[in-house]
């Protein structure tokens, strides 16, 4: 006699960090939902705008005016780093979905074409996997006179539907091969409706992991651009944040640490989150 | 090996074809971008002329493809009358010190920390230190160099600048340990999975049943074993390497073709900064192809 399979706890929101799946769930998604919410409050009802100079408060500590102290020009660094986290954030989920889309269809359809096909996709992958996508950036970027978001957006999303090709690649060769898509072949069914209804939902439970680990690495690749210059015009990004932190280590290192541990926790609250996609 | 340098060669194309795409046609005119808003019509269209981009594409393109294969990309625009070819070889230098360093000194900590955590030497320790590699991988350089640069050079002044001129050799060492931290903690994960594969095979178990210690039985008998994979990971986290290399060398203002490729850009270089472009492509893709050879020399399963 096989054992039940877990219920998800019933309840309101109150159980949702209860016990057994859901509660894995909720902590895995709690530390980016927090710090969305916060970011989103602080964009939203603060009275700071995190591009407005103050020069008297340049480079001031934190205090109770302001919690993460002033940075380059006395510009506040709670709003800059909510905008710029928010702003990163909404990037990287957009460019790391547009990648699902594209590239999950793109490598389950060549696995199942074979032939040149497959291994056209399969290569494409490879070459672009391999390289270094920051290289592949500076090139494009070098062609921009100013960078804005949608810039960075169209750079990334040049190799940001990579992996998930290769996944579905990997996975749909298995799945090719499975007794449920003889069967339904046999049945008559068209490939389109084998493909859409059989194949792509067997795909989704492995391909969506990868979707919290593509939006981490877009955050520190957003930053990376531009702490070295290639980033948003508007200079409204994390990386500006640690520039401004390396060039007044000496006489301000609260900035440095802001900018440092701004990259880090949001980069890590996005693999967190990418934990409860395996559940 | 044949299919591999074409399969080098074919990377090296492409990347320096989608360097000539996206400086050419992508909206916005490069001479504009060189000399800015208040050039003249004259001085435009003359730095066109010497550009030639005032000729269809398919010729540049030609001239392009004639330029990579003698490494000839013309002179500097920001110092006249020196090859862009010979700036990228001078940055070359540094850039080559600080990876190699680098790929030497995150090979060995990430080696000994498989070895370590596999071993018996730390007893129940061992599941702390496999969270521990999972952690440093997963945290970006960018945000930890800063960080440990303050710390270590600035606060406590137990290390130079790694960006200090007279900072010499330490500096080097302590730029290159910076970039060996997140290689260290790949290797030392794909590491320690590659040798928990192999820790109950006969072929240990007869070492250590001749009396061999368990230092003996890792270090000569598991790690060669292993290799592939071990090897396998450096090679493919040498792109994240070179990435990080460009990030190190802003952030220290070291020279090294990650500044030449910033600055370029900066001052629209468009020479220098196809050629570096290129330059780092092939460092990476020689870099792959000694991973492959090394993999090969010390698998004989590989070559067959």
């Amino acid at each position: 006699m096989s054992a039940a399979p877990p219920r998800a706890p019933e309840g309101g929101t109150g159980r949702w960090l209860g016990t057994g799946r859901w509660s894995g769930l909720g902590w895995s998604l709690l530390p980016l939902g927090a710090i969305f919410a916060v970011a989103a409050a602080v964009a939203l009802f603060g009275s700071r705008s995190p591009t407005r100079l103050d020069p008297v408060l340049a480079w001031t500590s934190p205090s109770l005016e302001r919690p993460f102290g002033s940075g380059e020009g006395g510009v506040d660094l709670l709003a800059l780093t909510a905008h710029a986290e928010l702003r990163g954030m909404v990037l990287a989920v957009a460019v790391a979905l547009f990648g699902f889309v594209v590239g999950t269809p793109l490598g389950a359809a060549a696995a199942f074409a074979r032939g040149r096909f497959e291994r056209g996709v399969a290569r494409t992958c490879d070459l672009l996997q391999a390289f270094p996508t920051f290289l592949l950036a500076l090139v494009v970027l070098s062609a921009v006179r100013a960078p804005t978001r949608w810039h960075l957006g169209i750079v990334f999303a040049l190799t940001a539907w990579a992996p998930f090709a290769r996944l579905a690649l990997a996975q749909s060769r298995v799945l090719r091969a499975a007794a449920f898509i003889d069967a339904s072949i046999a049945l008559g069914q068209s490939p389109v409706r084998v493909f859409w209804y059989h194949v792509l939902p067997n795909l989704l439970g492995v391909v969506k992991v990868q979707l919290g680990s593509t939006a981490a690495s877009l955050i520190v690749s957003e930053a990376a651009l531009a702490f070295v210059g290639f980033g948003p015009h508007d200079g409204v990004s994390l990386g500006n944040v640690l520039d401004q932190g390396v060039a007044s280590m000496l006489r301000a290192p609260h900035v440095l640490a802001v900018g440092a541990l701004s990259v880090f926790v949001t980069s890590a609250s996005m693999l967190v989150a990418a934990r409860a996609q395996k559940r | 090996m044949a299919w591999s340098t074409a399969e080098a060669a074919l990377v090296l194309l492409v990347l320096a074809s989608l360097v000539f795409v996206a400086l050419r046609t992508l909206p916005g005119d490069p001479a504009a971008l060189i000399l800015g808003d208040q050039a003249s019509a004259e001085e435009l269209a003359a730095l066109r002329a010497r550009l030639g981009f005032d000729r269809p594409l398919y010729v540049q393109y030609a001239h392009f493809l004639r330029g990579l294969l003698s490494l000839d990309f013309g002179d500097s625009l920001r110092r006249p009358g020196v090859r862009a070819g010979a700036r990228v070889l001078e940055a070359l230098g540094p850039t080559g010190e600080l990876a190699a360093l680098a790929v030497a000194m995150g090979s060995v900590l990430g080696v000994t920390g498989a070895v370590l955590a596999v071993g018996p030497w730390l007893g129940t320790a061992r599941r702390f230190v496999e969270r521990a590699f999972v952690a440093v991988a997963a945290t970006p350089l960018l945000a930890f160099a800063p960080l440990l640069t303050y710390v270590l050079a600035v606060k406590w002044r137990l290390l130079p600048l790694p960006g200090d001129p007279d900072a010499g050799f330490l500096g080097l060492l302590f730029a290159s340990g910076l970039l060996a931290i997140p290689l260290s903690a790949h290797v030392a994960r794909i590491g320690r999975v590659a040798l928990l594969e192999v820790s109950g095979a006969p072929f240990l178990t007869v070492v250590r049943a001749k009396g061999g210690s368990f230092a003996r039985t890792w270090y000569l008998h598991g790690l060669p074993a292993t290799a592939g994979p071990i090897v396998t990971t450096i090679g493919t986290q040498l792109g994240a390497l070179l990435g990080g290399a460009v990030v190190l060398e802003r952030l220290f203002e070291r020279p090294g073709l990650g500044t030449l490729i910033l600055e370029s850009y900066a001052s629209r270089d468009l020479p220098v900064l196809e050629a570096s472009v290129v330059a780092a492509g092939a460092l990476f893709v020689l870099t792959q192809a000694i991973a492959g050879a090394v993999h090969a020399a010390i698998d004989p399963r590989v070559r067959s």
